[in-house]
């Protein structure tokens, strides 16, 4: 079959406009995976000077700066991702880590790596922790239970910090819910700003059902 | 019949590019509705298009999800074990948000 010129120059003209389509869209989603490509700018400063304001004293786990010397400064991403003010420099001291790469402060305790004061009072009564582990079923089917330790928890704190106000001493009166404990009721009251975030689901959620 | 053979042409080239611009929309999860209630949650929306943007297809597809409706059974038991959603490097709150956000992927709806 000859083809005649006019039909030619059109079969010439649709493969113009499809290879200039294709071009664009190229270019489109270079540009849309460029933005999701972090930086390396900000990784991890080893030699971090509290002195030099340009040293980077908030870092994100991504090892990016999140703010420089102005504590009052959100670091947003590391809200976002759980971590609240943890601030990298902790991962690179040597102390243990999670399978997320986040300090393990309760077997830091437990090996006896650090030994926190009871208080800043010398002459108050110390306490001894209380080996007391409460089962707190979890309402989805799927999730297994959590079985809470207080040992670990009167380490650090008093009882009043938690009782009454947060959590009622009295077994099935305080109606959990996870979503309301990422929002910062519950144990989000602590966790995910000065404990260890909610990060990994199974530090808590570990017992079968 | 130029005219044809012409408009074949160009579908055909011109086909692969709507197929990726429209994605598979939102994706609806909702199997184990029954425990989510219990867990005070709504049903999933899975965004595939926001995935599709930001990952490509053989990042999930078949490793970790089979490319079948409902052929993945998923619960939050697969996903905190670090297997489904919670595979390291996605939602392991570097990558992606972390999965303590209930909110961000069980959303609630009219009734629950």
């Amino acid at each position: 079959m000859k083809a005649s010129p006019d039909f030619r120059i059109s079969i010439k003209l649709t493969f113009l406009v499809a290879l200039a389509v294709l071009i664009g869209f190229a270019v489109s989603a270079t540009d849309s995976n460029a933005q999701l490509v972090t930086s390396d700018e900000g990784a991890i400063n080893s030699s971090i000077d509290p002195d030099d304001p340009n040293s980077v004293l908030y870092t994100d786990t991504g090892g990016k700066k999140a703010g420089i010397g102005d504590p009052n400064k959100p670091a947003s991403e590391s809200v976002r991702i759980g971590l609240g003010w943890h601030p990298r420099a902790m991962s690179a001291s040597g102390l243990p880590l999670d399978r997320y790469g986040l300090v393990d402060w309760a077997k830091i305790v437990r090996d006896g790596l650090i030994k926190p004061r009871h208080s800043l009072d010398p002459n108050e009564e110390e306490m001894p922790p209380l080996p007391m582990d409460v089962l707190i079923e979890a309402k989805s089917d799927f999730v297994d239970n959590v079985i809470y330790p207080h040992e670990i928890h009167t380490w650090w704190l008093k009882c009043e910090v938690c009782h009454p106000k947060i959590f009622i001493p009295a077994k099935g009166e305080n109606h959990m819910t996870m979503s309301g404990i990422a929002e910062g009721q519950w144990c989000g009251r602590c966790h995910g700003k000065v404990a260890f975030p909610l990060t990994d689901c199974t530090r808590c959620h570990n017992s079968p059902k | 019949m130029k005219s044809i053979i012409i408009l074949i042409i160009s579908v055909v080239l011109l086909s692969p590019l709507t197929v990726s611009a429209e994605g598979l929309g939102d994706m609806k999860m909702d199997s184990k509705i029954e425990s989510m209630k219990k867990a005070g949650v709504g049903p999933v929306i899975f965004p595939h298009t926001l995935h599709e943007a930001a990952m490509k297809c053989d990042e999930c597809h078949p490793k970790i999800f089979v490319d079948k409706r409902g052929a993945n059974d998923l619960s939050m038991k697969v996903n905190m074990k670090g297997g489904a959603c919670g595979t390291m490097d996605c939602h392991d709150g570097k990558r992606a948000h972390a999965l303590f956000n209930c909110g961000k992927c069980h959303h609630k709806t009219e009734g629950q």
